[in-house]
């Protein structure tokens, strides 16, 4: 069996459009047409190609008069709203490179990412974001001109490198009457190896990299993933309907609305905020619906949360309704994710009793294309999301491919791979290592400023070592097993992937996170998080009372909860395999704390480091803190004021 | 700048992705509209093709009409009563001699004149909207009095208002006929058109209340849809912050005296048009027709039906009116009680009736304040929320 597929599409063109020219067509063809949405004071505010291109023009010539030129980068700090895409194609349009922060990066990271880059513009959203900029300032010697969003809280700031937004917008008009041909100039200059982009990687490991994104991989990416052989079929058109609400500063959420906005017309509604997300799903039933693993699980636990509160009558009739979709999510597996008479039949019982209302409720009514990606999820999250008549397609691909590698085509769904390479990639498993390696134009030109750890993942024949542990799956799709650096290797020899069982046991709605441990240890155990909400919900139901999340991560009755997940995630895995004991996760994760990347990804060593008491607790054989075995739980003895250990059938 | 950083409001921009998403508004006058949701625009539309389309009047015994008639009426005067006490929250014992002062102000201008009363025989294109200016212009002279008191002492003093009513009614013999006598309701005559007489329409023969019961139901669908649409208004924001609380309102900058007068009038007007209408179907009407009982019974309509609604007004209305009829229906099937006086039995049916309309009033502010309205409400959001409780 060949390891290497070279899936025929789009190669490296000549014909490349650049982002702003892509927008400024739109602006010339349907000016008055809607291209976003944006909820300012409850009202979703309409905007058109015209006013898209005034902005990006507006902002291209006001950064042009702060003095920024071809190859200059230009930060953007804020939550999604129309201005990052204004800034970030503003940015590219007079051929400066746009560099994304995550909202959520606290003011050491903000100011490591604007020395690496060396941004002399920042557009900040709000108080918040200037403040942190205002902080590490003299840290940054090429910050030269801070643009603020909201003028909320930042109106009174006396600070010389401080500009509103409007104040930019009022430059560059003025800058466009004096200059007005520079965009078209720029445009004309633009070439397929010029930086369009830094995406700084999320950084599991060391500090962030930034991938240097040039205008012919997005082209690449462009074609490759929305072409008639991509990622849905048809492909996206303007009557599609999207929410954005994942950081645009990720390369997904970034392919996902501004890249298929630009190409297709798709009509973007930014989210007012991540936690507003289900409420404004509701609103908008997208068509087309990106979300990373973490949102399929906690849609997927809210519901079970809330249908565990509802009335008799209710539970009842959504039990029943269980079992057809049990049977159609099995039907959909084995077919690919097309509906067979059996399973169309099934779900046409169920569609009025629950289904409809259900993916009404939960925003997924009027979707015709599911996406999870960014990391691995669950197939039991996935099958649930199969029964109620919601295929999602598991995608792969990394910042430095453009995001371009394997999908699960419509119609060629299957359960557990991350598909089939997409057109134009060349995708090969190394034979001694397992690692996937990719070739393809979307590959990205290198880290910024960085070219040993370029060398590192980017050989001489252009191949993309992914870092990833993969295998064929029938010889079409690909199944991920791990990062490669993440595999354990227990004290017996054996290969484990933790991620599988992590994911495994994320699958209980009372889990939030997981971290498998074993290397170079007799057995597995585990660090668990619980999810607040749902357990909260659960020990309410209960009379249970509790005070804080350490406090109700360390009941007795949670213990056993978590005990039981446990057991059910074991039950799936070779004896090896099984997680032996655990220990709660005595706060939540934060990004802010050094515990989670910007992306949500748990920093492996970061949490091992911090969290090493807990794990010589288990692997010492000692009960200091709360967690089980897969015998009994027990509190811990802190709290117990030393007593002995809880049975477990208290 | 603003232009720019606003909405575009072309008419151009298309309404791309907007069917079928019934959450997403993309403007205010949408998200403010009295029919903001489909089931609303349906189940409005429904109602008045049932009524306007059904052959009932046609069909109907011509008791059963007038009663379906005065189920509209009850309805006007229900919805009146609401604006002052549901939405501006001014509890009012008054509305009857309103209804009363609209009554005989439609009689005055609407009634022949005879050697003992006055009337000036006009046509109802006159006498329906003096029914309704005349209370409103009292209404207004009142409520600076209202307006200085609120809750008990606003109950008594309007209590006082209806007293002093009644006893004028009984006095000004040249207009009302005088206590125990009454007077003949004006005549519903449109450019000599009268609609309370029998006509034939296209070969059918029409009893004499179908006309009127048209009638009714139109002006109930516009001063219906009229008071919808003050409910949402800068106006009815303020009656809703003078209800919830006066202090804060003030604060705010809602002119208290200014809208609690305007509630007053509003509310007047309504009432006035209510009892024109009522005579009309009543015959005769006495003083003594316009008590407290009467207001008490308003007061029933919208606390069963709902407090602050338009749509509870109406469904009180018909409980308020239907329930004696359907009681006094049923009583025959039911021992002990007595459908007529002198039968044997426990309790008469009128009796009965009196004793469930005082239980139904207890039983709703004690378990259902909202009324039947709030009962809607209920089943509603069991469906909204499917298949979830919240």
């Amino acid at each position: 069996m060949s390891t290497l597929v070279d899936a025929p599409g789009p190669s490296a063109d000549p014909t490349v459009r650049a982002l702003p020219s892509r927008v400024h067509d739109w602006a010339r063809r349907r000016p008055g047409d809607v291209c976003m949405r944006e909820k300012r004071w409850g009202i979703w505010q309409d905007i058109t190609w015209a006013t898209y291109w005034e902005h990006v023009t507006l902002v291209a010539h006001g950064l042009a008069a702060l003095g920024v030129t071809a190859e200059d980068r230009v930060a953007i700090h804020s939550e999604n709203r129309p201005e990052w895409l204004y800034a970030d194609v503003g940015a590219n349009a007079i051929r400066a490179i746009s560099v994304g922060l995550y909202p959520t990066n606290p003011a050491a990271e903000v100011s490591h990412l604007l020395r690496d880059s060396g941004a002399t513009v920042l557009v900040a959203e709000d108080q918040e974001q200037v403040d942190k900029a205002l902080d590490v300032e003299e840290e940054c010697p090429d910050l030269e001109r801070i643009v603020y969003v909201e003028p909320r809280g930042v109106r009174d700031y006396d600070h010389p490198k401080l500009t509103s937004f409007e104040e930019l917008l009022e430059l560059g008009r003025g800058h466009r009457q004096a200059h007005p041909d520079l965009l078209d100039r720029a445009a004309r200059q633009t070439s397929p190896d010029d930086v369009a982009t830094l995406i700084y990687t999320s950084g599991t490991t060391g500090p962030p990299k930034g991938a240097m994104l040039t205008v012919a991989n997005i082209e690449f990416a462009i074609r490759s993933l929305l072409g008639s052989d991509g990622v849905f079929h048809p492909p996206p058109s303007s009557d599609d309907v999207a929410l954005s609400y994942l950081p645009l500063c990720h390369v997904a959420e970034r392919a996902v609305t501004t890249w298929t906005n630009a190409d297709s017309g798709l009509v973007v509604h930014f989210a007012e905020s991540i936690d507003t997300v289900q409420a404004n799903l509701r609103e908008v039933q997208p068509t087309l619906f990106f979300a990373v693993p973490r949102i399929w699980e906690k849609i997927h636990a809210g519901i079970q949360v809330r249908m565990s509160a509802a009335s008799p009558l209710k539970r009842l009739v959504y039990a029943a309704t269980r079992r057809l979709s049990a049977t159609i999510a099995d039907e959909l597996v084995a077919n690919g994710g097309v509906h067979t008479a059996k399973s169309r039949l099934l779900y046409a019982l169920g569609h009025p009793l629950v289904f409809r209302a259900l993916r009404e409720r939960i925003g997924l009514a009027k979707v015709r294309g599911a996406i999870s990606g960014a990391a691995p999820i669950a197939p039991e999250v996935l099958r649930f999301f199969f029964g109620i008549g919601v295929v999602i397609q598991e995608i792969y691909g990394m910042t430095e491919q453009s995001a371009v590698a394997t999908v699960n085509r419509p119609g060629r769904v299957r359960l557990g791979t991350v598909g089939e390479p997409l057109p134009g990639t060349q995708l090969r498993i190394d034979e001694s290592t397992g690692e996937i390696l990719t070739r393809h134009p979307g590959v990205f030109a290198g880290y910024w400023n960085q070219p040993a750890k370029t060398a590192e993942v980017l050989d001489a024949d252009g191949w993309l070592h992914t870092g990833d542990v993969g295998e064929w799956v029938e010889g079409t799709h690909v199944r991920i097993v791990d990062r490669l650096k993440d595999v354990i290797v227990t004290a017996g020899g054996k290969n484990v992937s933790p991620s599988e069982i992590e994911n495994q046991l994320k699958s209980s709605p009372f889990v939030k996170e997981a971290v498998v441990i074993g290397d170079t240890r007799p057995y597995l155990t585990a660090l668990i998080g619980i999810e607040f909400d749902t357990v909260a919900a659960w020990a309410q139901r209960r009379g249970i009372p509790y005070t804080t999340y350490r406090d109700l991560s360390e009941k007795p009755e949670v213990l056993e909860l978590v005990q039981q997940a446990v057991n059910r995630a074991n039950e799936r895995f070779s004896r090896v395999e099984n997680v032996r004991k655990f220990r709660t996760i005595p706060k939540e994760l934060d990004h802010g704390d050094g515990e989670l990347t910007a992306t949500q990804k748990v920093k492996r060593a970061a949490l091992h480091e911090r969290l090493n008491h807990l794990v010589e607790d288990m692997y010492g054989d000692r009960r200091r803190y709360a967690g089980g075995d897969q015998v009994e739980v027990h509190g811990s003895a802190d709290a117990e004021g030393g007593q002995a250990p809880l049975g477990a059938s208290r | 700048m603003s232009a720019l950083r606003g909405r575009d409001t072309g008419a151009r921009a298309s309404r791309a992705g907007l069917r079928g998403r019934p959450g997403l508004v993309t403007d205010y006058a949408r998200d403010q509209a009295i029919w903001n949701t489909p089931a609303k625009k349906a189940w409005t539309l429904a109602l008045v093709v049932v009524v306007l389309a059904s052959p009932a009047p046609m069909y109907l015994s011509r008791d059963l009409t007038s009663l379906l008639t005065t189920v509209f009426i009850y309805a006007i005067g229900g919805i009146g009563l609401n604006l002052v006490t549901g939405y501006a929250g001014q509890v009012s014992l008054g509305h009857a001699f309103f209804l009363g002062l609209g009554a005989y102000t439609a009689a005055f201008f609407g009634g022949e004149s005879t050697a003992t009363l006055h009337g000036l025989g006009l046509e109802l294109w006159v006498w329906l909207p003096m029914a309704g200016i005349v209370p409103a212009v009292v209404g207004f002279a009142v409520a600076p009095l209202a307006a200085r008191v609120r809750g008990l002492y606003l109950a008594i003093l309007t209590l006082g208002l209806l007293f002093v009513g009644e006893h004028v009614f009984k006095e000004a013999r040249s207009f009302t006929g005088g206590a125990g006598i009454g007077r003949a309701p004006a005549e519903p005559v449109i450019g000599g058109f009268d609609l309370y007489a029998r006509h034939t329409v296209l070969g059918v023969e029409l009893p004499r209340e179908t006309l009127f019961y048209y009638l009714c139901f139109a002006l109930l669908i516009v001063l219906g849809v009229a008071a919808r649409n003050l409910a949402r208004t800068k106006t009815g924001r303020a009656f809703a912050a003078v209800r919830d609380r006066d202090v804060a309102a003030e604060i705010m900058g809602v002119p208290l005296l200014k809208t609690k007068t305007l509630a007053f009038t509003l509310s007047s007007f309504y009432a006035g048009i209510a009892g024109a209408l009522l005579t009309v179907v009543w015959g005769r009407t006495t003083p003594e027709n316009w008590n407290l009982f009467l207001s008490v019974e308003f007061l029933a309509v919208i606390l069963i039906g709902g407090v602050a609604t338009i749509s509870g007004s109406i469904m009180g209305a018909a409980f308020v009116v239907l329930m004696p009829r359907l009681v006094e229906s049923l009583a025959p099937h039911v021992p002990l009680i007595a459908g007529r006086v002198g039968e044997p039995g426990l309790l008469t049916v009128f009796q009965l009736q009196g004793m469930l309309f005082g239980a139904l009033i207890v039983a709703f502010l004690v378990l259902e304040p909202r009324g039947l309205f709030g009962l809607w409400l209920r089943v509603r959001n069991y469906w909204k929320a499917w298949p979830f409780s919240y």
